[in-house]
C-alpha cells in the first residue's frame, strides 16, 4: 500500500470527531467518555485520527510539509485503535488506522524518525530485542526449567515469550508461570529461549516495516524448521504481530494462541482447575493488541465498487475489523473462576477500552506521553474500588508500574497468567 | 496569509507556546471540512485557512484574545466541536484566529432540584446526558447527535432534534450565557447578570437571546460564547445507560415503561393527521424520522445488515434484491419512530392505548420487522443517545440535506410529494447521487419546543472523493431552488449552503429582497455596536445601510 491509496479515506472523512470519543452509546461519564490518548496529549485536531487524515491529504497535496509538528502529531499516538472502533461504527469505507500507519511508515522511508527512535532499532537490529538487552539473556528466565529448545528440537508448538516477558525483571515470572500451566494440561511444547527474535509488531505500529520483515523471517523461518504450526504467548503485542501483521505481510498461517485463550479452554474442557482462593477485588483492562486489535485475520486482496450509483462496496467484500471479534471473554471467564477473587468492571471495556499509554512505540519515543495515558486509566480502575488492576500484556504492565512509581496510583499490577497459577 | 509576528507572539503570552500553532499541515485539519467542496472553488476540502489555531483554558484568556485581535485586526472564529464548515473561516485573504474551545471541556455545575445545568463549550451532549441521567433527568440532543456541543446547539446554531418534541428546542432551553464579545466585552445575559444564578435567560438582567441567538444562531460571527446554561428535563429511564451486544447495533434493552416504535401511515395526509393527532394527545418522548436517511427503498436493507458485526456493504446490495426486503421497504415507506416513556408503567400503558386509537383512527401501523426486539433495541439506543448520527453519511461519505423547511404538518405534507419527485428525478438523471429512491427525507418531530411545527431534509448523498459526483449534488442544489420556486415553496438549506461560495454583494442582494428587512438592519446595529472593528464573520447576516426596502430602521 501507498499513502495515495488512502487518499478516498481522507476525502471522506467528515470530521465528525467521533475517533476522539469512545462509542457514545457506552458513554456513562463525562470523564471517561475519552476514548483518544493522543488529542489529550496534543489538543490541536492533527493529534487524532481525522486531523492525520487531513495532514496525509495536506503532505500528498503539497499543501504542507513535514515539520517537527507534523512528525510529533504523527508519532505521538499510540496507534492503539480506538479510533478505528469508532469511526466504523457508521462507516464501512474508512480504515483511519491503516491509513495512519502508512503515514508513520511514509515519514521514516523519508528519513523523519524521532532521535529517541534510534538506539531501540540498533537494538533491534543486532540484539534482537527492543530493551536494549544483551541477545544472550534471552532465554535465561528458562534456565533452570528443562523445556524444549526447538532450535535443536521439533514440537508442534512453541512458546514465545516475547522481549518484556524475557529481559524485564519484574515481569518474567508470567514467562515461567506459562511454561507450568502449559506443563500442566499436558502439552507438547518447546521455546526457542536464546534464538527467540522479537516479534518486531512494535517497529511496524512505529512505522519501521522493514525491520518487522527482518524479524518475521527470522522468526518463520525458525518455526518451520522446528516444526511448529501453533505459536503459544502471554504477550497481547506479539500475538498481534502473529496473528494479524505476520498474516496480513508475510503470509504467515501458523495457528496463533494467547495464554489467555489456552486457559480459558483448558477450564472448559476440565482440565485445569483453580482451586486457591485469591481473595483481591480486580479490574480487568483490555489490552489493544489482544482486544478490539485482536480479531482473526481474514485474507483479503480486493478493489472498490460503486453500488447504487455512488455507496462504496468492495469486490470481494473487504473483511470488517471493527472490534466485535476480539478477544474479550476468554480473560473475563479466567478472572471469574478464580475462587475468592471478586471481579469488577470498569466503564471503558472490551473494544471501547482506553489505551495503557504504551503502544506505537510512545512507551520508548514519549515516555511522559505514556505515563500520563496510564494515569488516566489507573485513576479509572481505581474509580471502581478494586485492589489490583489485571492485564494480559506486559508492556501495559510495565507501563502501569512505572506510573504507580510516580505515584499514579497503590493499585497492584498483576499479569493475568500469574494470577491463574496463584489459584492452582 | 500571514500576520505580523508581534500578534503571534502576543497571543502566545496568554496561552502558551504549547497552545498555539501555525504549522500549515495543523491548520488544515481546520480548514477540511464537509460541505466544503458543494460551495468551494473547484469543489476544493478545505476553507479557508486559518491564520493560527489558539487553544484557550478560560474565559479570560478568550477575551485577552479578543482584544488582541482588535489590536491587530484579526478575525476571531470559534470553534468547539467542529462538524460543518461553519466552524472554519468564511473569507479567503481574511487573516483569522481560529479560537479551538476544547480545552473548556468542563461541566460546571448541575442544578438538580431548577434542572439547570451550565457548561464550557468542548462538553458533548453524551458526556452531559450521561452525568444528568444519573440525576434523573435528561437533555434534548440536537439531530446532529450527541458528539456535539451543548453550547453551540443552544447558543449559536440551531438546536433541533428528536427529543425537542418532548423537551424543546436549545434555543429555548437556553437560560443563560458567558459571551465574549468581538469587541472583548464579557457579557452574562439573563438572571446571571443579577447575581440571581442561572436560571431564566430572560432575566431579571438583559435578555439577549433575540440579539446572540434568534433561530438560526450566529454560527460563530459574534464572538465566543465561553459558557452557558442548558435547561433539563425529566428522564424516567435508568441512571446509567447499558447497551448490550457488539458494534456497530449496540442494543438498549427497553424498560417496562418504555415503548419503542416504528410506524408506518399509508400516504403523506395520513402521516399529517397522525402527526397532529399524536401531538394534540402529549404522548410521546421522543420523535423522529430516522432510518429514511438510507433512503425508503434501501432502508431496510441497510439497518437490518447494520445489525450484524460482520455485515458489510456487499451484502446490503445482496439484501436489497431480496423479495421479501422490497416488501419491508413498501411497508415501511413513509415510516416515523417513536418512543413513548411513562413516569410509570400504567403511563406508558396509557399513551399504548392512546397511540392505538390514533393509529385505527389514522390508518397508521406498525412496522412489524421494524418493532420486533432486536430492532426495537437498537432503535432505543440510536435514539437515546444519538450516538450514531455519523450514518447519515453512511453510503459514501458525503452528503447534503437538501428542503429542510419547517412549518404544520400540512405544510410538511405538501412540500414533501415535490421534494420525492424532485430528488428522483435528478438520481434518474445522473448516477452521481446514491440512488436510494426519490424520498431519503429524514428530520425529528418538531423544530419548536413543544412539538406541532418541524420539517424534513432530503438526504443526498454523494462522493466526495469524486469530482462528478460532487457535483452532481451541486447540481441537485440548484435543481431543489428551482423546485421549490416552481411550487411557491420558501428555498431550504441548500439556498444557505450555496451562499457560503458568494462574493457579499450577491449576498446583500438576496437579503435585501426578504420580507422584512428591517432585522437585517437592526442586525447591523448590533454589530456596529459589539463588533466594532468587523472581527466576526459574515454568519452573523445584516445589511449594509440603504439597502432593500426602506422602513423605520433602514435609513437610520
Ligand atoms: C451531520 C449533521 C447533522 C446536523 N443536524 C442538525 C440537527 O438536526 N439539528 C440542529 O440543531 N443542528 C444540526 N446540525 C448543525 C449543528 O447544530 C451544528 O453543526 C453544531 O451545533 C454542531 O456542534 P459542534 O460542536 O460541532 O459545533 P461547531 O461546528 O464547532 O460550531 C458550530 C457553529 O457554532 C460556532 N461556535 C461553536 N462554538 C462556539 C462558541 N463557543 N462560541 C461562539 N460560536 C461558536 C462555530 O463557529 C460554528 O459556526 C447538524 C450538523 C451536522 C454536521
Ligand atoms: S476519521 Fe472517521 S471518526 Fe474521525 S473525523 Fe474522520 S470520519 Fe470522523
Ligand atoms: S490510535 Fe489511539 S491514540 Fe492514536 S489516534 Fe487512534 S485513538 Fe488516538
Amino acid at each position: 500500500m501507498a499513502l495515495e491509496d488512502f487518499r478516498a479515506d481522507a476525502m471522506r472523512c467528515t470530521r465528525c470527531a467521533y475517533c476522539k470519543w469512545i462509542p457514545f452509546d457506552h458513554v456513562k461519564s463525562w470523564k471517561y467518555a475519552k476514548g483518544c490518548p493522543s488529542i489529550e496529549a496534543g489538543k490541536f485536531h492533527s493529534y487524532s485520527a481525522g486531523g492525520r487524515l487531513v495532514t496525509a491529504l495536506s503532505l500528498m497535496d503539497g499543501r504542507s510539509t513535514v515539520t517537527p509538528a507534523v512528525e510529533d502529531s504523527v508519532f505521538k499516538c499510540t496507534m492503539c485503535g480506538l479510533c478505528d472502533v469508532s469511526c466504523k461504527l457508521c462507516r464501512y469505507d474508512m480504515e483511519p488506522l491503516a491509513a495512519m500507519s502508512e503515514l508513520r511508515a511514509t515519514l521514516v522511508e523519508d528519513g523523519h524518525v524521532p532521535a529517541q527512535v534510534e538506539p531501540i532499532l540498533k537494538s533491534l537490529r543486532t540484539e534482537f530485542n527492543m530493551l536494549q538487552k544483551p541477545r544472550a539473556e534471552r532465554g535465561n528466565w528458562a534456565k533452570e526449567l528443562g523445556l524444549k529448545d526447538l532450535s535443536k528440537e521439533q514440537a508442534e508448538v512453541v512458546f514465545h515469550a516475547g522481549c518484556r516477558y524475557s529481559f524485564d525483571g519484574d515481569l518474567g515470572h508470567v514467562a515461567k508461570a506459562s511454561v507450568k500451566i502449559l506443563k500442566q494440561a499436558g502439552l507438547d511444547f518447546g521455546i526457542m529461549g536464546e534464538n527467540e527474535s522479537c516479534c518486531g509488531g512494535r517497529a511496524h505500529t512505529m512505522g519501521h516495516r522493514k525491520d518487522m520483515h527482518t524479524r518475521a523471517t527470522h522468526n518463520l523461518t525458525a518455526w518451520k524448521k522446528a516444526g511448529v504450526k501453533t505459536i503459544v504467548t502471554p504477550c497481547s503485542d506479539c500475538y498481534h504481530a502473529f496473528k494479524r501483521l505476520y498474516a496480513s505481510t508475510e503470509g504467515s498461517e501458523i495457528q496463533v494462541l494467547h495464554m489467555v485463550e489456552i486457559v480459558d479452554q483448558l477450564l472448559k474442557d476440565g482440565k485445569l482447575k483453580l482451586t486457591k482462593a485469591v481473595n483481591k477485588k480486580v479490574t480487568y483492562h483490555d489490552p489493544c493488541h489482544l482486544g478490539r486489535q485482536g480479531e482473526p485475520f481474514v485474507a483479503w486482496n480486493g478493489v472498490e465498487k460503486k453500488i447504487f450509483g455512488q455507496a462504496v462496496a468492495y469486490e470481494p467484500a473487504r473483511p470488517r475489523y471493527n472490534g466485535a471479534f476480539g478477544i474479550y471473554e476468554a480473560p473475563r471467564n479466567i478472572l471469574k473462576a478464580i475462587p475468592g477473587l471478586q471481579f469488577v468492571e470498569m466503564e471503558r471495556i472490551k473494544e471501547a477500552a482506553w489505551c495503557c499509554g504504551s503502544g506505537g512505540g510512545c512507551k520508548e519515543t514519549y515516555p511522559d506521553f505514556a505515563l500520563s495515558t496510564a494515569n488516566q486509566r489507573l485513576d479509572e480502575a481505581q474509580s471502581t474500588g478494586a485492589d489490583a488492576i489485571v492485564s494480559a500484556c506486559p508492556w501495559c504492565e510495565r507501563n502501569f508500574l512505572d506510573a504507580n512509581q510516580e505515584g499514579a496510583s497503590k493499585l497492584e499490577v498483576l499479569d493475568i497468567i500469574a494470577l491463574v497459577e496463584q489459584a492452582l | 496569509m500571514e500576520i505580523s509576528r508581534d500578534a503571534y507572539r502576543a497571543i502566545e503570552d496568554i496561552v502558551g507556546a504549547e497552545n498555539i500553532s501555525d504549522d500549515p499541515a495543523f491548520l488544515d485539519s481546520y480548514a477540511f471540512q464537509w460541505l466544503a467542496e458543494l460551495v468551494r472553488p473547484e469543489n476544493s476540502h478545505y476553507m479557508p485557512r486559518p491564520w493560527a489555531v489558539v487553544l484557550p483554558a478560560t474565559t479570560e484568556e478568550v477575551q485577552a484574545i479578543h482584544r488582541v485581535c482588535n489590536k491587530y485586526g484579526i478575525k476571531i472564529k470559534p470553534i468547539s466541536t467542529g462538524w460543518y464548515h461553519w466552524a472554519a473561516p468564511m473569507k479567503d485573504n481574511e487573516p483569522t484566529i481560529q479560537i479551538d474551545l476544547r480545552r473548556m471541556d468542563k461541566i460546571i455545575s448541575i442544578d438538580e432540584k431548577n434542572m439547570v445545568a451550565v457548561v464550557e463549550p468542548y462538553v458533548t451532549c453524551a458526556q452531559l446526558q450521561a452525568e444528568v441521567m444519573k440525576l434523573g433527568l435528561n437533555i434534548n440532543i440536537i439531530g446532529a447527535g450527541c458528539s456535539t456541543s451543548i453550547v453551540a446547539s443552544a447558543s449559536t446554531y440551531f438546536g433541533a432534534g428528536p427529543s425537542s418534541y418532548y423537551m424543546g428546542n436549545n434555543s429555548d432551553n437556553l437560560l443563560g450565557q458567558e459571551w465574549v464579545t468581538p469587541g472583548g466585552d464579557v457579557v452574562l445575559t439573563g438572571s446571571l447578570s443579577s447575581d440571581c444564578g442561572w436560571f431564566c435567560g430572560e432575566g431579571p438582567g438583559p435578555s439577549l437571546r433575540g440579539v446572540t441567538r434568534g433561530n438560526m444562531g450566529s454560527r460563530g460571527g459574534l464572538g465566543t460564547y465561553t459558557k452557558c446554561a442548558i435547561k433539563l428535563a425529566p428522564w424516567h429511564g435508568a441512571a446509567v445507560l447499558e447497551p448490550q451486544g457488539p458494534p456497530p447495533a449496540y442494543r438498549l434493552p427497553i424498560p417496562e415503561n418504555t415503548r419503542v416504535y416504528t410506524i408506518g401511515v399509508p400516504s403523506w395526509d395520513a402521516f399529517a393527521e397522525t402527526y397532529l393527532n399524536i401531538y394534540d394527545n402529549e404522548i410521546g418522548y421522543i420523535f423522529h424520522r430516522q432510518f429514511n436517511l438510507a433512503g425508503a427503498d434501501l432502508a431496510p436493507a441497510l439497518w437490518l445488515t447494520y445489525l450484524r458485526p460482520d455485515g458489510t456493504m456487499n451484502d446490503v446490495e445482496t439484501a436489497s434484491k431480496d423479495p421479501e426486503m422490497q416488501k419491508l421497504a413498501d411497508e415501511g415507506r413513509i415510516s416515523f419512530q417513536i418512543i413513548l416513556q411513562g413516569r410509570s408503567v400504567d403511563e406508558v400503558k396509557l399513551q399504548d392505548k392512546i397511540l392505538d386509537a390514533i393509529m385505527a383512527k389514522t390508518g397508521a401501523y406498525k412496522v412489524g420487522r421494524f418493532c420486533e426486539q432486536d430492532f426495537a433495541e437498537f432503535t432505543h439506543m440510536y435514539l437515546q443517545r444519538l450516538g450514531h448520527k455519523h450514518c447519515n453519511f453512511i453510503w459514501v461519505g458525503g452528503y447534503m440535506g437538501s428542503w429542510m423547511q419547517a412549518g404544520i404538518p400540512d405544510f410538511v405534507k405538501n412540500y414533501s410529494p415535490v421534494a420525492i419527485d424532485g430528488f428522483y428525478r435528478d438520481q434518474k438523471q445522473s448516477d452521481g447521487l446514491v440512488q436510494c429512491g426519490g424520498d431519503a427525507l429524514m428530520g425529528c418531530g418538531s423544530s419548536i419546543s413543544g412539538g406541532g411545527y418541524f420539517g424534513f431534509e432530503q438526504f443526498v448523498s454523494y462522493d466526495p472523493n469524486d469530482k462528478a459526483s460532487v457535483q452532481a449534488c451541486v447540481k441537485h442544489m440548484y435543481d431543489a431552488i428551482d423546485d421549490c420556486k416552481a411550487n411557491g415553496i420558501p428555498l431550504g438549506k441548500e439556498y444557505i449552503y450555496l451562499m457560503i461560495g458568494w462574493p457579499d454583494e450577491q449576498i446583500w442582494n438576496d437579503f435585501s429582497k426578504a420580507p422584512q428587512t428591517f432585522v437585517l438592519h437592526f442586525q447591523r446595529k448590533i454589530k456596529e455596536h459589539f463588533d466594532p472593528r468587523e472581527l466576526g464573520d459574515r454568519n452573523y447576516p445584516w445589511l449594509p445601510k440603504g439597502m432593500g426596502q426602506p422602513n423605520f430602521i433602514t435609513q437610520s
